[in-house]
């Protein structure tokens, strides 16, 4: 009875053991990133409408593009700085040049043990310029890594 | 004709008393064995031999139990963790205290245990108080890559672990053993937004739940013995049904030649 027990424990332990010593840190899989998650309406039918094309740039990068005449964009992922309290997205919808202006605090975030950390952001109603957008609204203000509507920009 | 009457009463009344001392002899009388009750004092071996390898974690644990009776035991616990974690965008650092108490269940039979052998399940109420610090992380956005840090905090944590595991006395009276233990964070004073990667005595914290593997060995003093009734298992006599009952399936088969 004595060597079957201590004869299982061993196995058993050593089992254990591969398995444990099997499980080895995962890669991150998990969104890292903040968006503005911005929709498009149309202001005329108050509807959600893609514009024909979409370009999307940081104020002061016209040459690192976010999108590039992207058509059939229903919704916009639009970084924020977290280096300042404000940053400024410069918008051209059909061929129609506009601007964003944000404003907001930022917080850190743990993601996870695999992706480390992001940062949130809590924005302010934006300003903006009105050649082609008619208003911008504000659906949620916190701006994390989760799949939600933030902001409308009707046009 | 009474001759005989009295005849068949009296052998009647004989085969009585005889058959009821015949069926108390089929039934054992219950047998007793004597348990002895243990204090334990044990120490986690894994943690520090973990440490020799990777120095980022340091886990000193140590435990002691006391036998109520042969199955149930308390446990009072605790220990110390040193953790550190780095990767390419952050770097964390934790150390803290935890404390356990629970009760562990042996759920092997007594005349098996012989209170040397445990194997069984434990339940355990864990508290950890813990610092941790982000010295350094960063992220990389369209705008760029942004360097930040978060400052040293000092946060409880309660959870509760449920353990089974195998022990045996190796020695007289020295234990190894090893214990798979869950664990499930019920409470934690960290901002939701910073939670620590690793919580001492609990471990990583990312995950609703965590799992350990840990290996002990204890010193086991005894301290009081006690006699325990060992209810034999039932005899099974054979009966005179299943004897001529056929098997199954050759009923079936009967069945089927009858249905031919």
């Amino acid at each position: 009875m004595r060597k079957h027990i201590i004869f299982f424990l061993l196995v058993a332990a050593s089992a254990a053991t591969l398995l444990q010593t099997s499980c080895t840190p995962g890669s991150c899989f998990e969104e890292t990133n903040a968006y503005v998650k911005a929709t498009f309406y149309l202001s005329s039918k108050s509807k959600a409408a893609a514009p024909d094309s979409v370009t999307l740039y940081g104020a002061g990068k016209d040459t690192s593009l976010i999108y590039n005449k992207r058509t059939s964009l229903s919704q916009a992922l639009m970084p924020l700085d977290a280096s300042t309290d404000g940053c400024t997205l410069a918008i051209r919808i059909n061929g129609v040049n506009d601007t964003i202006s944000f404003s907001y605090t930022t917080s850190s975030h743990f993601i996870s043990k695999e992706c480390g950390y992001t940062f949130y952001h809590t924005i302010e109603p934006p300003a903006f310029t009105t050649h082609i957008i008619d208003t911008v609204t504000v659906v949620k203000n916190t701006i994390t890594t989760l799949s939600e509507e933030n902001i409308r920009i009707y046009y | 004709m009474k001759k005989t009457y009295a005849y068949i009463i009296s052998f009647l009344a004989a085969l009585i008393p005889l058959s009821s001392s015949g069926q108390e002899a089929n039934q054992p009388p219950d047998s007793v064995v004597v348990v002895p009750l243990k204090i334990r004092a044990g120490l986690e071996i894994s943690g520090p031999v973990i440490y020799f390898t990777n120095n980022s974690m340091l886990n000193l644990e140590g435990f002691v139990t006391t036998d109520l009776n042969e199955k149930i035991s308390v446990l009072l616990g605790g220990g110390y963790s040193d953790y550190s974690y780095s990767q390419y965008n952050y770097e964390f650092q934790t150390k803290g205290l935890f404390f356990k108490a629970g009760a562990d269940f042996n759920l092997l039979r007594p005349e098996m245990a012989e209170g040397k052998y445990w194997a069984g399940l434990g339940l355990h109420y864990g508290l950890t108080r813990f610092t941790f610090e982000t010295p350094s992380f960063k992220h990389e956005n369209y705008w760029g890559i942004v360097s930040s840090s978060l400052a040293s905090q000092t946060n409880w944590g309660h959870y509760v672990e449920v353990s089974g595991g195998f022990k045996a006395e190796l020695f007289r009276n020295f234990s190894i053993g090893w214990l798979i233990s869950l664990r499930k964070l019920i409470y934690t004073g960290a901002d939701k937004d910073l939670r620590p990667v690793y919580y001492p005595g609990y471990g990583e914290g990312g995950r609703s739940l965590s799992y350990g593997l840990n290996y002990y060995i204890s010193l086991n003093i005894p301290y009081k013995k006690i006699k325990v009734k060992i209810k034999p298992e039932p005899v099974e006599e054979p009966s005179g049904d299943e004897e001529t009952e056929a098997p199954e399936d050759s009923s079936n088969l009967g069945r089927q030649r009858i249905g031919r």
